[in-house]
């Protein structure tokens, strides 16, 4: 392994390209799409609720239902009420008239004369009504007074959680990715230049050797990807502390993927690279079927940024646990096709 | 003590070697002769255990070598230097050596001891730091053969050691390959190199997918030709060639140049009633020695007998 390492280290244009590969990726590239983003839609501004319309000023100082009923605790279809106090109740398809809604979900509704408070409203008209601490969307507001506690999200802040997923996937694909020009050299490259007869022919056993493979590429990946996480975390930090004052980087999240998720990924690389290279006897050739290695990794990518997985801390374990599977699998599948006889006999 | 009894290797359909029985004493230098593709690299492959055989039977030492606990105690045993040198290009000379020192768990001491001495030996020592991808071929040789050496194996296979050297080198090598077999090493040598086997070889096989014959160079050609003399005369008159035939002690005659070529059956005796009778003839006798057939007469004459059919 030291020998792989220190014949790496002579290699600069391979290290020049595994060090820039995360940075360029991990770092620069987040750097160069969150600052226009971070700059142009400011974190603290928040937008209204989604689709509401008001119209008109409210006319008085304040309402005051009479009521002479309670309904609480159940569904309403279909039904005009009057002179009620609703709580926590579902309804739909309702007029209500000089009710008060409490605690409640209200959608495709016309409410007039009325008080409402921490409800949910959804496609609903609202005439000459108060409301506060109120949440919804497509709301048509006449001559009403309403607040709303609950408000959508600023773009920034709907897209920075998607962007800061695809960052956290791009430290789970680099280290995937890196170990195919790796291992790619140190075992192809070792086959090229004839000097895997003389390592073989030393005391040092298969499993050794093999082992020796997988932590020369293994160590490299892994340390470039961590270098360029710490990076990319300080400089992500720096970006946002300014706009919500705190550090937000790294989370849970962040902190299980690149401890869990990334080194399974690498190590799943690296085997895949070891069978690939009994196969192929040339480095561009070996890279080339290499970058299939990272399709499971590019599957989880795409999983998480469109929403289908959500990187709870559960779920990386279970992420965590698959990759470690087939990392089991792909070391005693490479464990047969490493040894002496079939390396020499078909390797070479 | 090497010995191998019936070794037989198949890839796939093609035979490399077959019914292989020899024996390598130790201190010998033993050569193993052959044209390309005869088995000589396999052979060595599975002496080496790099590559275990169809059948037979092999052992180094009296460890046989397809016995897995074995196997690896008959590695750390050899010294092998392969076809191709296969060094590590971007590494200077003495991190090649000290990697694969460490490999065969030399104690750093003794790695640098034996690097030293071993690069030294070969005129290498001076340039131990330059990555050896800009040294000449030659000089990756001589790498390779210190690689080999670098943790004192009692066994040397050496595949081809002195391809690609000058002359200078060669001698270096060769010189160095005698000293080694002073100091007690059994060495094992495929080469093409006849002139060389010649001269350092204790003991010849010459290989063809089988063993051909096994023996001293000079013991294998006194097998297979007539004793010959070679006698140098001021002048040879035409009717020499017919009249010395003529001579019971003389089996055949001719002439090259000065030179009176006689295959006789016994020199000892013969010679001395051969130039009696040249003497008788008027001719002056200005030399006489035996001929001796090469290592390259054994080789192409029984490398030729086998490939006829």
């Amino acid at each position: 392994m030291r020998k792989d390492l220190d014949e790496f280290r002579k290699q600069k244009l391979v290290i020049g390209s595994i060090v820039a590969m995360p940075l360029v990726l991990g770092v620069v590239m987040p750097l160069v799409l969150f600052v226009p983003i971070i700059t142009m839609a400011p974190l603290g501004d928040v937008w209204d609720v989604e689709g509401l319309q008001q119209i008109g000023t409210f006319q008085g100082s304040s309402l005051d239902p009479w009521t002479n009923q309670t309904i609480e605790n159940t569904s309403l279809q279909s039904q005009t009420i009057q002179y009620a106090i609703l709580h926590n109740v579902a309804a739909e398809n309702c007029v209500f008239f000089s009710c008060i809604i409490d605690n409640s979900e209200v959608s495709f509704t016309t409410i007039q004369e009325s008080v409402c408070t921490g409800a949910y409203l959804e496609n609903v008209t609202m005439v000459h009504c108060e409301g506060s601490q109120l949440d919804g969307r497509n709301i048509l507001a006449i001559d009403s007074n309403v607040t709303f506690s609950k408000t959508k999200a600023s773009e920034a802040q709907q897209v920075i959680p998607m962007m800061l997923n695809m960052v956290l996937m791009i430290f789970i694909i680099v280290p995937a990715t890196l170990p195919t020009i790796i291992a790619s050299y140190s075992i192809v490259g070792e086959k090229n230049n004839r000097s895997l007869e003389p390592l073989l022919a030393t005391p040092t056993s298969d499993g050794e050797l093999l082992a020796g493979k997988i932590f020369s590429s293994f160590i490299p990946s892994m340390g470039a990807t961590l270098l360029a996480f710490l990076l990319g975390i300080i400089f992500l930090d720096i970006l946002f502390i300014p706009h919500v004052g705190y550090a937000p980087l790294p989370t849970l999240t962040w902190l299980l993927c690149i401890f869990l998720i990334a080194p399974t990924a690498c190590i799943m690389s690296v085997l895949a690279c070891v069978i690939i290279s009994s196969k192929v006897s040339d480095v561009r050739a070996a890279q080339q079927v290499g970058g299939f290695v990272v399709m499971p990794v590019v599957a989880l990518m795409l999983a998480v940024i469109s929403g289908f997985i959500f990187l709870s801390p559960l779920m990386i374990f279970v992420v965590a646990a698959l990759y470690g599977l087939l990392d089991i699998g792909l070391f005693y599948f490479a464990r047969a096709i490493f040894s002496r006889d079939s390396i020499l006999e078909k390797w070479t | 003590m090497i010995v191998c009894e019936n070794l037989q290797k198949r890839f796939g359909p093609t035979l490399a070697i077959t019914g292989l029985t020899l024996q390598i004493p130790d201190g010998q230098i033993f050569g193993l002769l052959g044209p390309n593709g005869a088995g000589k690299t396999t052979t060595m492959r599975i002496l080496s255990c790099l590559i275990r055989p169809t059948s037979g039977k092999a052992s180094v030492d009296e460890y046989d070598i397809t016995n897995e606990s074995h196997r690896q105690k008959i590695r750390a045993m050899i010294g092998l230097l392969p076809e191709v040198p296969g060094l590590y290009e971007t590494l200077g000379a003495y991190k090649n050596l000290d990697y694969y020192a460490q490999f065969y768990g030399v104690p750093k001491q003794k790695r640098e001891d034996n690097i030293k001495a071993t690069l030294t030996n070969l005129d290498l020592w001076d340039r131990r730091h330059e990555p050896v991808g800009n040294f000449s071929k030659g000089m990756k040789q001589k790498i390779a053969i210190a690689r080999a050496l670098v943790h004192d194996p009692q066994y040397i296979f050496l595949d081809e050691p002195t391809a690609s050297l000058d002359p200078e080198a060669s001698k270096t090598v060769r010189d160095y390959i005698l000293e080694l077999k002073k100091r007690g090493n059994t060495i094992l040598i495929n080469t093409h190199n006849l002139a060389e086997a010649e001269r350092i070889c204790d003991t010849v096989a010459l290989v063809k997918n089988k063993l051909v014959k096994v023996g001293n160079p000079k013991q294998l050609a006194r097998g297979l030709f007539a004793r010959t003399i070679s006698i140098t005369l001021q002048h040879i008159p035409e009717s020499l060639l017919k009249n010395i035939t003529s001579l019971t002690s003389v089996s055949g005659a001719r002439v090259d140049g000065r030179q009176l070529i006689l295959n006789v059956n016994n020199p000892e005796e013969d010679n001395p009633l051969v130039i009696d009778w040249l003497m008788k003839q008027g001719l002056q006798v200005q030399f006489v020695s035996e001929a001796e057939h090469s290592l390259e007469d054994v080789y192409l004459k029984l490398i030729g007998e086998d490939e006829r059919p």
